[in-house]
C-alpha cells in the first residue's frame, strides 16, 4: 500500500497540476441550483461526520476512499474536516499536495488565500456587521454591496453558467462548480462514492493470517526479493518480448469453435475414421410390443394348437418367443435360455472376425453388360420344323449347297445323302462304304460337286443336279486319265493319289493317313484336307482343275485339326490343338500365329469378313479373336459343358453357331462392325434343344444356310434338323 | 316374344335370343325369341337348334351348326362370350347359326407311288395331282385315275389345269424340278377303263433350275411360272405351229412311233426375286403375285414386267393366293406356322390383317374358298389339314388324315378338300358345307 502510494503521485504530479487550480472550492456543499437545502443539511451532521471521518484518517491517513463510513451526505463536512486537518498540521501547499492527491477541494482551497479567519463560529453573529470577518492580518473583510435581487436573476439568466454558480457565505462570495465537482455531486446525491474509481467492495485480504502463523518455522522478516520486481523474470520478459518482436514465437490462433453439428446424427462416421479397430454397433433390437410383456392380452397368446403346430416346422421357420401370461412380475421364473444365449454371445465374440470386412454393396444386375434385347437381334433360328431322316447311324457331317437349295450329309453308316432342303426329301444316296467324316459342298452355285472324306479316301461326287451343260462340265471336270494316277513331286511314298473312280462315277483321292476335313476355296478350284497325323504333310492342299497336290510349305506345329480359307483374301488358316496358323499362301509366310489357350481345339470358323474368327475347343469353350486386336482372344465364351463340334458363322446374317456333344446347338448374334475402333458384339440368342443323347455324342455338325437365317445340325441320333426363325 | 316370360324369372342366367339363319328349307327353325340358359356351349346350341327343326320335320337328321354372334363365331360359353365382346344381355340377341364346315366324309385315298406334290381341283369334273415320281395324275374322283401324264424326268412341283371348264379338251400345265413344264392336253369325257397314257403337247424349257410354281392366265392364253433361279417366266399356251419361236422337234421312241412336241421359250422373264420364287398366282389378267423365300410378296404388271408394290413378311415364303373379299386378299403361309392375310387396300400398312397359327410346321399350302369370301384351308408339314373361316382366330375344322407332311391341298367342287402328302396319298374330304 505505502508502496503504491508513493510511487502514484511521482506520475501524477504534473497531470494533477492542472486540474487544481480549478478545484478552488473547498467544500462546496452539495447544492446545484437550490443552495438553502444543501447548506442547512451540511450544518446538520457537521459535528458529529465530522468526529467519526477525523477518527478514521488517522488511521488511513486521510484517504477518501477507504473512509465511506457515514459520510456518504454531504461532501461539504469532509472537506472542511480535511481542511481542518491540513490547516493543523501546518504543512504548505506542496505537502499537502503530496500527501492529499485526491482531495481536490482541499488543495484548491489552500491555493487561494482563505480571506476569513472568524473560524466555526455561526455567521449570525456577524450578520449586522459591515464586515464578515477578518483576514489574516486581522483587517476586516467587507461585505460586499449586496445585489439587487431583480439585478441578480436578469444575471443568472443570461449567464448560461449560473447553474452551477454558488453562493458561499462564509467568504461572502460567488463560486463557480467545475464539472469535475458537480459530476462529483452527482454520485454523492445517488449514494455513490464521489469517485468512480473507488471500489466499495475490495476483496478482504487477511493479512495478519499465514501458514505457520501460530508456529513460524522461522523468525525472519520477509525477504526484500519479495517485495520488488524479479530481474530474473524482468530478463525473461525482454527475452520473450525480443523472440515476438522477431516473429519466433507465433501465438496461437484462437481455438476455433465447434461448429453447429448433428446432436441426433450416425455416429458411425466419426468411428470410421478411426485408424484402429473400428467400433461396430450392435444391431438394433426391435423394441418389445405387447406380446412380449410378461401378461399379454390374451390374443397374444397361442393357443395348445398352435403351439403343437410348432413343433411341425422347421426350426428356422418357429416363432423366436411364444407369449406367455404371467399373473404377476413374481411368478415370471428365470430366462431359460440365459445361459445358452451368453454361451453363444461369447462364441460369437471369440469367433468374431476381427477385420472389418469392405463389403462392396453393387447390385450384381449393374456389372452386366448392357446388352441389347435378343427381340431386336430377329431373325435367328429358334425352332426345329423339318427333320431329315434316313441315315442309319450317327450322322457326322452335313454341307449346304450354295443356293440353299440342297443339302448333303455324311454318316457313320457309310452312306452320304443329298437332301432337300425344303421338304426334307433324301433325293440321292451313295454307298461310300467307310464311315464318313466330312462332306463339303463346292462353293461354286453351278458347280455341284461334293467332296467327302471317309477313312483315308476323300471322294468327288458328282451329284447329277444342274442340266445337261453344267453335267458334261462336271463329268469333265471329274474324269481322269488313269494313267496320271499318282501326282507328287516328293521322294517319298506319294502322300495322294487320284484315282477314277467307276462305283461313283467321281474321283478318289486315296491319301495315306486318316482324312478327317476337307474344305474347299471359295473359288471351287482348290480344297484342302487334314490328316491330323500326316505330321509335316498333314494339311494338303488339291487342286481341282489340274488334279495336283501340293503340302503346306510350311512347318506345322502340334496336331493339324482343321484348316479353312480366307473367305476373299489369299489367307489359310490352320487350326492345331492349341493355336491357329496363319498363312499367306501368295508370299508363303506366316502371318500370325492366334494363341488360343485352349486344351485342344476342335474346330474353326472365319466370319465372312475375314478379321475375325472362332475357335471351339473340346472342353466346351469358344474363342473369338478379333485378329486386328490381338492374338489373344477377345472373347471367351464358355456355355457347352461338352465338347465342342462345330462352330460355324452365317455368310449374311451376324449370327454364329456353335454345336456340342451335350445334345445343343447355341446360336449368337456376332455383330462385326466396320468401325474399327468397335469392337464386335456377342450377344447368346438361342439354345437349340432336340437332338438325343447317342453313345454319348450329342450334336456333330452344324452349319448354317447360306441365305436364310437358318441352322442345320446333324446329331449322333441319326437326325438333321432345321431350325428356322 | 312373350311365351317364355315366365322362364325369365326362373334364372337370371338366361338369355333371350332369336336365331336366325342364311341356310334354307329344313334348316329354318321360328324366328321367335327363346330364353336359353347362358352356358351353353356351341354344342349346346348346336342340339338345341337341332331340336327345334326336329319338332317341326319329323324325318330330320340332326346335323352340327356353328354360331355367330355379330359376325364372329362363338368358340366359347355365351356368357363368356358375351363379357369378352361387352355384348350387354338384355337385349335379345340374334344368333346366326350356318352349318359347321368340317368334313362329313372322307374318301378312300388315291395311292401314289411316292410323295403327292401338287394337287389342282379347279375343275369340278377332275382333279390334277403331281408326283415326285414325275407322273401327273388325272382323277374323276376317289380312286379313278383317267390319264396319267408323262415325261417328265424329275419331279412335279406343281400343276395347274389351264381352262378348266373345256369342253372336251381340257389343258393343263405342270412344272417339274427337272426345270422344264409341260403343257398337256386331255379329253376328260370319254370314258377309260385303264388310265390312258398322255405326253406332253409342248415343253417349255427356260428356267435353269428346279420350277417351283404354275400359275395360268384367267383366260388360259399364257402361263407363268416361278423357279429356284429367282425369276418368274412367262409362257404362250398355244398350240399353233408359229415356226419362228416355236421349234418343232421330232421324237422317236423305239423306231415305230413319231411323235411331235412342240418346245416353247418364255414369253417373258420377271426378274426382281433375290431367292428363289416359291408360288404365283395369276388372279386377274394384267396383275401376277409371287411369293418368294426373299421374305417378299410382289405385285407385278404383266404388260410392263414391272414390280408394282412388296409385302415384306420376314419369313421364306411358300405358298400364296388370292381371294376372299373382293377377291383381293392376299394369303400366304411359308416357314413357320402362320397363315398372314394381307389386305393390300390397307393404306400405309404392310401388317397382316389376319394371321392363324395353329399349325406347328411350315405351312405347304393355303388355298382360298373360290365361292366364299370368309374360308380358306391350309396344309401344313405336321401332318394337318386346316380349315379356316376369317370370323374366327380357330380353325373351323382340322383334318387330320395325313401321317406325314402334306405337301399341297385345294378345294375341290367347293365341297371337297383334296390334299396330298409325304405319305404318297391323296386324300379327299368330302361334303364340306361351305355354301
Amino acid at each position: 500500500m505505502k508502496g503504491k502510494k508513493k510511487t502514484m503521485p511521482k506520475n501524477d504530479v504534473h497531470e494533477e497540476e492542472a486540474p487544481l487550480p480549478s478545484d478552488k472550492v473547498p467544500s462546496p456543499s452539495v447544492s446545484d441550483s437550490d443552495s438553502d437545502y444543501e447548506d442547512s443539511s451540511a450544518d446538520d451532521d457537521e459535528s458529529s461526520v465530522s468526529l467519526d471521518s477525523q477518527s478514521e484518517s488517522e488511521f488511513e491517513e486521510g484517504s477518501p476512499e477507504n473512509g465511506r463510513s457515514g459520510d456518504l451526505e454531504a461532501e461539504g463536512t469532509e472537506s472542511s474536516v480535511d481542511e481542518d486537518i491540513v490547516n493543523g498540521e501546518g504543512s504548505g501547499n506542496e505537502s499537502s499536495d503530496l500527501h492529499q492527491p485526491g482531495a481536490e477541494s482541499d488543495s484548491s482551497e489552500d491555493e487561494v488565500a482563505p480571506r476569513n479567519t472568524i473560524g466555526d463560529v455561526p455567521l449570525k453573529w456577524y450578520e449586522d456587521e459591515p464586515h464578515i470577518g477578518y483576514d489574516i492580518k486581522g483587517k476586516k473583510i467587507k461585505k460586499k454591496e449586496k445585489q439587487d435581487k431583480l439585478d441578480s436573476f436578469l444575471a443568472n439568466v443570461d449567464d448560461s453558467k449560473s447553474w452551477r454558480k454558488i453562493y458561499d457565505e462564509y467568504n461572502d462570495e460567488v463560486v463557480e462548480l467545475t464539472k469535475d465537482e458537480i459530476k462529483l455531486v452527482r454520485r454523492l446525491l445517488k449514494n455513490q462514492a464521489p469517485h468512480s474509481d473507488f471500489d466499495p467492495y475490495p476483496d478482504y485480504v487477511d493479512w495478519y493470517k499465514w501458514e505457520d502463523a501460530k508456529h513460524p518455522l522461522s523468525n525472519a522478516p520477509e525477504p526484500k526479493r519479495r517485495f520488488i520486481p524479479s530481474k530474473w523474470e524482468a530478463k525473461k520478459v525482454v527475452q520473450y518480448v525480443r523472440a515476438i518482436r522477431k516473429g519466433t514465437i507465433t501465438f496461437d490462433k484462437p481455438k476455433e469453435e465447434d461448429g453447429p453439428y448433428l446432436l441426433w446424427g450416425d455416429d458411425s462416421g466419426s468411428t470410421e475414421k478411426s485408424n484402429h479397430l473400428a467400433y461396430i454397433p450392435a444391431p438394433k433390437q426391435k423394441l418389445p410390443g405387447h406380446d412380449e410383456s410378461y401378461n399379454p392380452p390374451l390374443e397374444y397368446i397361442p393357443t395348445q394348437e398352435e403351439i403343437n403346430s410348432y413343433q411341425l416346422m422347421f426350426e428356422e421357420d418357429r416363432p423366436k418367443f411364444i407369449p406367455k401370461r404371467f399373473t404377476s412380475m413374481r411368478s415370471i421364473p428365470s430366462y431359460e435360455n440365459a445361459m445358452k444365449e451368453s454361451f453363444e454371445r461369447c462364441l460369437d465374440l471369440y469367433l468374431c472376425p476381427r477385420v472389418r470386412k469392405k463389403r462392396l454393396n453393387i447390385d450384381p444386375e449393374s456389372l452386366k453388360p448392357k446388352l441389347p434385347s435378343r427381340k431386336e437381334l430377329k431373325p435367328y433360328p429358334i425352332t426345329c420344323y423339318i427333320e431329315y431322316k434316313g441315315h442309319e447311324d450317327a450322322v457326322t457331317s452335313i454341307s449346304i449347297e450354295a443356293s440353299g437349295q440342297w443339302m448333303a450329309s455324311g454318316s457313320s453308316d457309310g452312306t452320304v445323302r443329298v437332301w432337300e432342303v425344303e421338304t426334307g426329301r433324301c433325293l440321292r444316296r451313295w454307298e461310300v462304304g467307310e464311315a464318313v467324316s466330312c462332306v463339303s459342298w463346292n462353293p461354286l452355285p453351278d458347280m455341284h460337286i461334293l467332296a467327302v472324306s471317309a477313312g483315308q479316301d476323300v471322294l468327288l461326287l458328282n451329284t447329277g443336279l444342274g442340266d445337261e451343260e453344267l453335267q458334261n462340265q462336271i463329268k469333265e471336270l471329274l474324269w481322269i486319265d488313269s494313267s496320271t494316277a499318282s501326282d507328287d513331286s516328293g521322294d517319298k511314298a506319294p502322300s495322294v493319289s487320284w484315282l477314277k473312280d467307276d462305283k461313283h462315277m467321281g474321283l478318289r483321292l486315296r491319301h495315306f493317313k486318316t482324312v478327317t476335313a476337307v474344305e474347299w476355296h471359295r473359288k471351287g478350284d482348290y480344297f484342302s484336307t487334314v490328316m491330323p497325323t500326316g505330321e509335316s504333310r498333314a494339311v494338303l492342299i488339291h487342286q481341282l482343275s489340274k488334279k495336283l497336290t501340293q503340302k503346306l510349305p510350311f512347318k506345322l506345329h502340334g496336331l493339324a485339326v482343321r484348316s479353312t480359307f480366307h473367305p476373299s483374301r489369299s489367307i489359310f488358316f490352320v487350326c492345331t490343338k492349341k493355336n491357329v496358323r496363319v498363312y499367306d499362301l501368295l508370299k508363303t509366310k506366316v502371318i500370325k500365329k492366334l494363341d488360343t489357350g485352349l486344351r485342344e481345339a476342335s474346330s474353326i470358323a472365319v466370319h465372312p469378313g475375314g478379321d475375325n474368327l472362332i475357335v471351339g475347343s473340346k472342353e466346351g469353350k469358344m474363342c473369338w479373336f478379333d485378329m486386328d486386336l490381338s492374338s489373344k482372344p477377345y472373347k471367351i465364351l464358355k456355355c457347352h459343358p461338352k465338347d465342342i463340334n462345330n462352330v460355324i458363322f452365317h455368310r449374311t446374317y451376324p449370327l454364329f453357331a456353335s454345336c456340342s456333344d451335350d445334345c445343343t446347338a447355341y446360336v449368337f448374334h456376332g455383330m462385326v462392325y466396320s468401325d474399327l475402333n468397335q469392337n464386335p458384339l456377342i450377344v447368346p440368342l438361342e439354345i437349340l434343344r432336340g437332338h438325343t443323347s447317342s453313345n454319348g455324342r450329342g450334336i456333330l455338325d452344324c452349319k448354317f444356310h447360306p441365305r436364310q437365317p437358318w441352322l442345320f445340325t446333324a446329331g449322333a441320333d441319326k437326325l438333321i434338323k432345321l431350325y428356322c426363325h | 316374344m312373350n311365351m317364355n316370360e315366365e322362364s325369365d324369372e326362373a334364372s337370371a342366367r338366361r338369355i333371350q335370343v332369336r336365331f336366325v339363319t342364311k341356310l334354307n328349307a329344313p334348316f329354318i327353325v321360328p324366328s321367335t325369341a327363346i330364353a336359353i340358359p347362358a352356358d351353353l356351349t356351341r354344342f349346346g346350341l348346336s342340339s338345341l337348334v337341332n331340336a327345334l327343326i326336329q319338332s317341326n320335320d319329323a324325318d330330320y337328321q340332326p346335323e352340327p351348326f356353328d354360331f355367330l354372334i355379330d359376325g364372329e363365331f362363338v368358340r366359347m360359353s355365351l356368357e363368356q362370350f358375351l363379357l369378352a365382346k361387352g355384348i350387354s344381355a338384355e337385349r335379345i340377341l340374334e344368333i346366326e347359326y350356318t352349318r359347321a364346315v368340317a368334313p362329313r366324309k372322307e374318301e378312300d385315298p388315291c395311292l401314289h407311288d411316292d410323295w403327292v406334290s401338287a394337287v389342282d381341283g379347279s375343275s369340278s369334273r377332275f382333279f390334277l395331282t403331281g408326283c415326285y415320281d414325275g407322273l401327273g395324275r388325272v382323277w374323276k374322283g376317289a380312286g379313278l385315275c383317267t390319264h396319267v401324264l408323262e415325261g417328265h424326268s424329275d419331279a412335279i412341283t406343281s400343276v395347274s389345269i389351264i381352262n378348266p371348264e373345256g369342253l372336251e379338251t381340257v389343258t393343263v400345265a405342270t412344272a417339274s424340278k427337272d426345270r422344264t413344264l409341260r403343257l398337256w392336253k386331255l379329253n376328260t369325257e370319254e370314258p377309260v377303263n385303264q388310265p390312258m397314257r398322255v405326253r406332253a403337247y409342248k415343253i417349255l424349257r427356260g428356267h435353269k433350275s428346279a420350277v417351283q410354281s404354275v400359275a395360268a392366265q384367267t383366260s388360259g392364253e399364257m402361263v407363268c411360272s416361278a423357279a429356284w433361279d429367282c425369276t418368274i417366266n412367262l409362257w404362250q399356251t398355244n398350240d399353233f405351229n408359229a415356226e419362228d419361236d416355236l421349234v418343232s422337234k421330232k421324237r422317236k421312241i423305239g423306231d415305230q412311233v413319231e411323235d411331235s412336241q412342240l418346245e416353247g421359250e418364255a414369253f417373258t422373264t420377271l426378274v426382281g426375286h433375290t431367292q428363289c420364287v416359291s408360288s404365283v398366282v395369276w388372279p386377274q389378267r394384267e396383275s401376277i403375285f409371287s411369293a418368294s423365300w426373299d421374305h417378299s410378296i410382289r405385285k407385278w404388271d404383266v404388260e410392263t414386267g414391272k414390280n408394282l408394290s412388296d409385302i415384306f413378311c420376314g419369313k421364306a415364303l411358300n405358298c400364296l393366293d388370292i381371294g376372299g373379299e373382293g377377291s383381293v386378299l392376299i394369303a400366304a403361309g411359308g416357314s413357320d406356322p402362320v397363315i398372314r392375310i394381307w389386305d393390300p387396300r390397307k393404306p400405309g400398312t404392310s401388317a397382316p390383317v389376319f394371321q392363324f397359327a395353329s399349325h406347328t410346321s411350315w405351312v405347304s399350302a393355303c388355298k382360298w374358298h373360290d365361292q366364299s369370301w370368309f374360308h380358306l384351308l391350309s396344309s401344313s408339314y405336321d401332318g394337318k389339314v386346316m380349315l379356316w373361316d376369317l370370323r374366327t382366330a380357330w380353325p373351323l375344322s382340322v383334318i387330320e388324315s395325313h401321317s406325314d407332311k402334306v405337301l399341297s391341298a385345294d378345294w375341290w367342287r367347293s365341297d371337297s378338300v383334296i390334299s396330298g402328302g409325304a405319305d404318297s396319298r391323296l386324300c379327299i374330304s368330302s361334303d364340306i358345307p361351305v355354301k
